[in-house]
């Protein structure tokens, strides 16, 4: 159940699943409710006075319920927006005013508070003009401060945003070139004569380009996949100066002939991403229409006919694909990993005895217990990490502590090396003597780092006392490369039932030996 | 216009059994707020604005059929 606090009467806006406060009522606050939302709406008396006192007084009221909900759980709120006004004159902006400075004190509490986020209700409200926001029929029958005509409206809007809050993100976005990044057909025009920069339509484009390199900056990973010689985009990059993507922004490109649909799946594996992490842009709708036939897992959005439609498809592309409540460093620095991960490919090559290359790479791993900075990066793995994750548990930053307080030991492990730093990229939740939740991120596989991290936590568990520790892997659609994992990490598996293997590990006896070129720092 | 009021009925009280006899004394969903639900999905079918003294007297399968029809010319 999750539980909402209000002022306004607003059932019919929100899915099962959700209870009300009573108006303008904390005096209640229920202890299990998974998530709170706090949706207090702009008062709409005549007297503009009390609208104001009213609208002064709710910081102190969501004040005391963050207070007093149940440790570990959050409360996201929405914003303020004035839905029925009349200043009787024009210098008259009390109410607004007012508005603002509540909206302000709720952004300011979200920055500074964990357990508060904060949405911006006034995106909703911009889509309707005042007469279909508000019906004074139904605010007159039984306080409706928002008409119910647009109530499935807000439904909609709501799961939205409430996925961006719960981290739900495609990862990589594929691109086509002509006429998607630029406008014209390269192989006709030439690198010189293709639509990008200056007037209109290449100005449209050089928008589009800006607002993908944004994109990129916040952690969406690029990548193309165009039909085209290779060597004429080549000559795109060198030469033409008005294109604002250059090509170290793309993590992986296939400029060939070859169809898209398998172009694609090779990405997939390249980049290590499923498949439904993938948005594919194309301005052809039969690439579209092949791609949504050859591989439905793909997200493939209609493309505007006109290049003045780019600017609203960006915030579509945004809203319906990438859009998360704020970035962590991780995303910031994603595109320059994967980068560093192809350069890494590279190095591999040069040696023949991969002990030696992983000792070249300087490895160091950093492992951590959970505190308040690395719980939401914890939380954030956890739903997002599909191929390396033994059990495939999603939970949220509130679960997570409400683990920490039960007692669990949970760890996270950070991995740097002489390319850089990856970051946080691997957890491990120990329940008593079970482990619950083990996962890396694709990332870092394939240099051992994963059996090194898990022989790290065991020792722990074994100088803390612990003699024998369980494990089970759960098979998904997309784990089946840890199948195996426990065994190789020296469990013994003792029972399997629908695919689920449940191992053991007698820890006194177990070989908890870590390669020496592995830099363990344990915090 | 009867089938469609009977079919907004049965998908907005979850309840494939409701009959002409269907009103807010024996149907348990249709209170205060599946009663909202209900003005705002007959308003955007049979495009209507009703009256909130209509909408406080339309308590039944019946009243929902005389009230509509004295408002909607041709049916």
């Amino acid at each position: 159940m999750k539980f909402v606090f209000r002022n306004n009467t607003l059932e019919p806006f929100f899915p099962k699943g959700y209870s009300f406060s009573g108006y303008d009522d904390i005096s209640f606050i229920p202890e299990d409710a998974e998530e709170y939302v706090w949706f207090y709406q702009a008062p709409v008396h005549a007297n503009v006075e009390a609208n104001c006192n009213e609208i002064t007084a709710i910081p102190q009221k969501l004040e005391y319920v963050l207070e007093r909900i149940p440790e570990g759980k959050s409360v996201i709120a929405l914003t303020m927006d004035v839905l029925y006004q009349v200043p009787l004159t024009e210098d008259d902006a009390r109410l607004e005013e007012a508005v603002y400075s509540y909206n302000s004190f709720l952004w300011d509490a979200g920055r500074k508070r964990q357990n508060l986020k904060v949405i911006d209700f006034s995106e909703f409200t911009r889509m309707y003009p005042r007469a279909d926001l508000m019906d004074w029929r139904f605010y007159l029958i039984s306080q409706m401060g928002l008409n119910p005509k647009i109530a499935k409206d807000f439904q909609a809007w709501w799961n939205k945003k409430t996925e961006s809050v719960a981290l739900r993100r495609k990862k990589c976005l594929v691109l086509d070139l002509d006429n998607t990044l630029w406008g014209g057909v390269l192989g006709e025009d030439g690198a010189g004569g293709i639509k990008i920069g200056g007037d209109y339509p290449g100005k449209a484009f050089l928008f589009f380009q800006e607002a993908l390199l944004e994109l990129s900056k916040s952690g969406v990973i690029l990548a193309i996949c165009s039909k085209n010689n290779e060597s004429d985009v080549d000559e795109v990059w060198e030469k033409n100066p008005f294109m604002i993507l250059k090509k170290d922004h793309f993590a992986a490109s296939r400029i060939n002939w070859d169809d898209k649909a398998t172009n694609i799946k090779e990405l997939a594996k390249e980049l290590n991403i499923g498949l439904d992490s993938f948005v594919f842009v194309d301005d052809n709708p039969a690439e579209r229409e092949l791609i949504r036939q050859m591989l439905p897992m793909v997200s493939v959005p209609e493309f505007p006919t006109q290049p003045y439609g780019l600017p609203d498809f960006f915030k579509s592309l945004v809203d319906n694909y990438f859009k998360v409540y704020s970035l962590t460093e991780e995303d910031k620095n994603k595109a320059a990993q994967y980068k560093a991960n192809a350069e890494r490919a590279k190095a591999q090559e040069s040696f023949s005895d991969f002990g030696a290359f992983l000792e070249s790479l300087d490895i160091r791993l950093t492992i951590q217990q959970a505190n308040e900075f690395n719980i939401p990066r914890i939380a954030q793995m956890t739903q997002k990490t599909n191929q390396f994750n033994l059990t495939t548990r999603r939970y949220t930053d509130s679960d997570v502590k409400a683990f920490l307080a039960s007692g669990w030991k949970i760890w996270c492990l950070s991995v740097a090396d002489r390319f850089g730093d990856n970051g946080i990229t691997g957890a491990i939740m120990v329940n008593g003597d079970e482990i619950d939740s083990l996962l890396l991120s694709c990332r870092i596989l394939g240099k051992g780092i994963e059996v090194a991290f898990v022989k790290a936590v065991l020792s722990m568990l074994k100088e803390q006392g612990l003699k024998t520790l369980r494990a089970c892997y759960v098979p998904t659609a997309k784990n089946s490369q840890v199948h195996d994992f426990y065994d190789r990490c020296g469990f013994t598996p003792y029972s399997v039932e629908d695919g689920v293997k449940k191992y053991e590990i007698n820890l006194e006896c177990a070989d908890l030996q870590i390669e020496k070129y592995y830099h363990l720092n344990i915090q | 216009m009867e089938e469609k009021v009977l079919e907004i009925l049965r998908n907005l009280f979850e309840d494939e059994t409701l009959d002409s006899t269907c009103s807010q004394k024996n149907c348990e969903k249709w209170d205060s707020m599946g009663h909202l639900r209900l003005v705002v999905e007959l308003e955007s079918e049979f495009e209507v604005t009703l009256e909130p003294e209509e909408i406080g007297e339309m308590v039944s399968y019946e009243d929902i059929i005389r009230i509509l029809k004295s408002k909607v010319s041709v049916c």
